[in-house]
């Protein structure tokens, strides 16, 4: 399992290596000077140009260009959003958190409701509920999101008033910033309404969440359902039957476990649009996320804030790709054996 | 009486157009203490007949018909599915081909031999249970010959040899203390001295514990030393049943007597580049199959009449399901 573990980690290095350096000829591909998209310092007189452009190496060689480049990105400096001229980031580190929020939150549902219809589906195959649950999952997937966010709006907050339309937080809390993650901090303040102020925030992530998990929840659905398949097909289920084990049994005990080993191994591919849902979600739901700030960079042609805020969710989803591999390697004695060329 | 009892026995596969005779009015019955084996060619139905004795067969793609069948005397055709499913998985136990196909890839090995120690066997509070099934579960590896019972209870199936995870299944098989052992194939895939080992282990389980065993087999010659009777079937019928001594010196069907004929022997003169025997031909594909006797077109003695399907004939315990036999001439 350590093995496992060292391996994973220094493909994660490398993935690393590789990303920078995409980022890194971003800022020469863009229109431009090279040294005014990497730093964003779009408003400095010659003078602090001559000194910036020694900083990064911008006479030498490209490969020194590189480096110089990443000692800023390891020290924490990735530059000044051309736009409102802050450090990239302060910002990225108050704006990733809800994003995170979000889309955690969005997984979770997508599993917990996904998973489990998908095996019904396959326990009830060709029959009346396994239809049906096929039916309603290939019009979720069909639906678009941004439509459905706005619905959503529509019934739920403005006909209903059930839930909030937009924002993480009613303004009439006021909750210290300290891990940046608003549920969170809330439950680490001590004010007299952080119980209500709780309630508020969930209230608020429901309807953007419930929005972005449909999509995934619809293909968890059909993954659960065509694993599970296979797996009631395989010969110890047909064994485990001969042992005389009731069906309910079977399936909990040997169905379900190695159906969900096929299913985490699907997560990580699923996170990744999961997270460009989202970012149409938070401009839908005015969620203060990096999605939002993102698409906003992009009108705006702050490149600097493109180059790096690519450059940090992509980060962010590739570490959640190691999570999932190791859950996946967790639950399943064949993935941890393996230890040569896989 | 007869342990088990089963007359003309079908089962059909249900096909979009039209349904398929997998098994055409198959008969076997078997004695209490009995090793029976069940012979024919790959595609001939035995596994699937093994499979609808026990009841695994997937309802909606099998239909399974019988005149009768008879456990220990007990008509099961006349109970309801439940019942009859708890009295089949009660006393009767199947060990698989691909032993390792068969045990769950992810759960260790202890944990599905305790699940196969029936709540029946112990007594006591929850905890006391879980000591008595942690002890049943290492006796169970004892009988089956397994020493190092910490090493295999720990294990996952893939960390075991082939031979090792069949001693396994016949262990969890063990674990209902049934009275009636099916077993299909189990040596395929494995290396002779295995084979040889598993054959061993389940003779003395018929000889210690008068189990009786349905030992399913491609192979004529192998089973021969392990057997008291034989069942002979070719595609999905009938073809011979008689002690193995019978079946061996005096084999009445002329597919039995090809079957023999094709295991070459030591003392056998051959010239040089000679054709083996064999029939010609090969076993027919479920869609076309041929009607009446389904050995017809590849039969020696095959005549205008094997068109019409043969009546099984009993001559003194040996049954022959043909209009030719090969009696007269011995």
């Amino acid at each position: 399992m350590l093995l496992f573990f060292v391996r994973r980690l220094s493909l994660f290095l490398f993935t690393m290596l590789l990303l920078t350096w995409f980022a890194f000829s971003l800022a020469h591909l863009f229109p431009g000077d090279p040294l005014i998209n990497l730093t964003g310092q779009v408003n400095a007189n010659p003078e602090q140009l001559i000194a910036l452009g020694q900083q990064y190496h911008t006479e030498d060689h490209m490969i020194f260009q590189y480096f110089s480049y990443l000692e800023h990105i390891i020290s924490g400096d990735l530059g000044l959003s051309m736009a409102s001229q802050l450090p990239i980031a302060s910002e990225l580190a108050n704006l990733l958190p809800a994003t995170i929020e979000l889309s955690i939150v969005a997984l979770a549902i997508a599993m917990i409701t996904g998973v489990p219809i998908g095996f019904v589906a396959a326990i009830y195959h060709k029959r009346k509920v396994d239809d049906v649950i096929l039916t309603f999952s290939m019009i979720g997937y069909s639906i678009p999101i941004f439509w459905l966010g706005l619905l959503a709006v529509l019934i739920f907050s403005i006909e209903l008033g059930w839930l909030p339309s937009a924002g993480q937080l009613s303004l009439i809390y006021e909750i210290d910033h300290v891990t940046g993650f608003l549920i969170i901090d809330i439950l680490l303040s001590d004010n007299t309404y952080k119980w209500q102020a709780f309630a508020d925030a969930t209230a608020h992530i429901i309807l953007p969440a419930c929005v972005v998990a449909l999509a995934p929840a619809t293909i968890f659905i059909r993954l659960a359902r065509t694993t599970m398949l296979e797996i009631l097909e395989t010969s110890y289920i047909k064994a485990a039957k001969a042992k005389g084990l009731s069906f309910r049994q079977i399936i909990y005990r040997h169905a379900v476990r190695n159906a969900m080993i096929q299913v985490v191994r699907h997560v990580g591919l699923q996170f990744a649009s999961l997270m460009t849902l989202a970012m149409v979600t938070e401009v839908i739901f005015s969620w203060p996320g990096i999605g939002r700030w993102l698409i906003d960079s992009i009108y705006q042609r702050d490149y600097t804030a493109i180059q790096n805020g690519l450059l940090v969710l992509s980060i962010f989803i590739f570490i959640v790709h190691i999570i999932t591999d190791l859950t996946y390697a967790g639950l399943n004695p064949l993935a941890r054996e393996r230890s040569y060329g896989s | 009486m007869n342990l088990l009892d089963i007359r003309n026995l079908s089962i059909e596969l249900i096909g979009q157009k039209h349904d398929i005779l997998a098994v055409d009015r198959v008969s076997l019955t078997m004695k209490e203490g009995e090793v029976r084996g069940l012979v024919g060619e790959s595609g001939s139905g035995k596994s699937l007949l093994a499979q609808a004795i026990i009841g695994v067969l997937d309802e909606s793609r099998w239909r399974v018909h019988a005149d009768r069948f008879h456990w220990r005397g007990q008509d099961l055709l006349r109970l309801p599915i439940e019942e009859r499913k708890a009295i089949i998985s009660k006393d009767v136990a199947m060990i698989f081909q691909e032993p390792i196909a068969c045990l769950d890839p992810t759960t260790t090995i202890g944990e599905q031999l305790e699940e196969a120690v029936p709540e029946s066997m112990l007594y006591g509070f929850f905890w006391q249970k879980r000591q008595q099934r942690k002890k049943a579960v290492i006796k169970l590896l004892h009988r089956v010959g397994i020493k190092q019972h910490t090493m295999c209870i720990n294990s996952y199936p893939h960390q075991l040899t082939e031979a090792l995870c069949q001693r396994v299944m016949i262990a969890i098989a063990l674990a209902r203390r049934p009275i009636l052992l099916i077993a299909d194939e189990p040596t395929a895939a494995m290396e002779s001295t295995n084979q040889g080992q598993i054959f061993r282990l389940l003779a003395s389980l018929n000889q210690l514990k008068n189990m009786s065993i349905l030992l399913i087999s491609h192979d004529l010659e192998n089973v021969t030393h392990w057997t008291h009777t034989i069942t002979v079937m070719y595609s999905g019928q009938f073809v011979e049943a008689g002690t193995t001594k019978q079946i061996f010196t005096k084999p009445y069907h002329p597919y039995t007597q090809a079957l023999l004929d094709s295991s070459p022997k030591a003392n056998m003169h051959l010239p040089a580049k000679a054709r083996l025997m064999t029939l010609p031909g090969s076993i027919p594909i479920l869609q076309h199959l041929p009607i009446g006797c389904r050995l017809g077109p590849r039969c020696p003695r095959a005549q205008k009449q094997c068109v019409n399907a043969p009546k099984v004939k009993n001559y003194h315990g040996h049954q022959v399901s043909c209009h030719f036999s090969l009696k007269d001439l011995y």
